[in-house]
């Protein structure tokens, strides 16, 4: 019984703790749940892609291979989303998924 | 990303397939332009001039290793560069050793763990963040069946060692049954992409989770028991349209197909007016405690 307790104790102190993590939450953007188009697969991004010193939430998806932009406002607080452009357009990454 | 070192912000992308020639996955980059602005994708190509792919077998089974998927950018070797890493459809992580300003080798190797390569469940998503914060980089990455996943580097920041494979979010079980409405997704389902910073700013890396979810729900007027009763005869007389092309080894005739696709045409309808149904992802929030 007492090597059975050293055992737990030595592995505890030898194994790197695991990450508790809060209960998962849904990024919202103005009020409302952010998710992709049809048929689905949201790839995000935590980046200052407008380089104004707060990272924004960019989700990429499968449809059109195309990224929507939400800029941080501040206070844990994203914009409405606008699609991100490339050479005037709506960026489209050809055979995304 | 800053990939070519000209100070503007660029997008690295994996692509599912190149349209000519055998399949493979492309780079795409969108290169930053001075007025805050990408130019249109285009594949990156390595220092040979040719499109950079990942280097796999020439066999049939080895062309999902050629799909490439997340691609992400960081000097993992510590010599100054910026390498690639990247996913595939396969499930493993490809590395393309860069050669300065936006310039990479174009053969890959296979990033292993003791002389085995370091996998997840399908579609690798690999995420390179100091993620016990040691010095160096260790590999984070979604899965086709969803959840996160974390390689320890056992090594140095200019020798990395990925230990085993460890689980920090577990992926969803799937259920038995159909589920109606969305109360039942409380947390990431398949297909997740990853990305670790520390977004609520305490000094500890959290996670966000993309994912894909299906989801039904019941039409105006219609009960969840109703709707769930005409999702199972959907599926018994799915089958059973399936199964009147017969079990054979043979690819069913044209005529049979075609009966088929009728067949489901008309089911699809019939259940149309019962449930409607949103396939779609959402991104989750992981803050660390």
């Amino acid at each position: 019984m007492l090597m059975n307790w050293l055992l737990v104790v030595l592995g505890a102190a030898a194994m790197p703790q695991a990450p508790e993590f809060a209960p998962p939450v849904r990024m919202e953007a103005e009020g409302k749940i952010v998710k992709v188009e049809a048929p689905g697969y949201a790839a995000p991004a935590w980046f200052d892609v407008d380089k104004d010193g707060q990272k924004d939430l960019i989700v990429g998806q499968f449809n059109g291979g195309k990224m929507m932009v939400y800029k941080n406002t501040g206070n844990g607080k994203l914009a409405k989303g606008e699609w991100l452009m490339a050479a005037g357009k709506v960026a489209e990454v050809p055979g995304v998924w | 990303m800053e990939l070519n070192g000209d100070g503007l912000i660029d997008i690295l992308s994996g692509s599912y397939s190149r349209h000519d020639g055998d399949m493979a996955g492309l780079f795409q980059v969108l290169w930053g332009q001075k007025d805050g602005s990408f130019a249109a994708p285009e594949a990156l190509k390595g220092t040979d001039g040719e499109p950079l792919i990942i280097l796999t077998e020439d066999s049939e089974e080895a062309l999902v290793d050629k799909i490439c998927t997340r691609p992400i950018a960081v000097d993992l070797d510590g010599d100054g560069k910026l390498d690639i890493v990247s996913g595939n459809f396969g499930g493993t992580f490809a590395f393309f050793k860069g050669e300065g300003n936006g310039k990479f080798a174009p053969k890959s190797t296979w990033i292993e763990s003791d002389t085995r390569k370091i996998s997840v469940e399908h579609h690798s998503d690999p995420f390179l963040v100091d993620w016990d914060k040691d010095g160096d980089f260790d590999l984070l990455s979604g899965s086709a069946e969803g959840g996160a996943f974390l390689f320890v580097n056992e090594g140095t920041k200019t020798a990395p060692k990925f230990g085993v494979r460890t689980t920090l979010i577990a992926a969803p079980k799937q259920a038995a049954e159909e589920v109606i409405g969305d109360a039942h997704i409380t947390g990431p389902q398949s297909s997740t992409r990853i990305w670790a910073d520390d977004v609520n700013g305490d000094g500890k890396p959290d996670l966000l989770l993309g994912d894909s979810v299906s989801l039904v729900f019941p039409a105006k007027g219609v009960s969840d028991q109703e709707a769930l009763a005409k999702i199972k005869e959907f599926g018994e007389k799915f089958s059973k349209a399936y199964e009147s092309m017969g079990n054979s080894e043979e690819p069913p005739s044209e005529e049979a197909m075609k009966k088929m696709q009728a067949e489901i045409e008309v089911l699809t309808a019939e259940k149309a007016k019962f449930v409607t149904e949103e396939s779609t992802g959402y991104v989750w929030l992981f803050l660390q405690k």
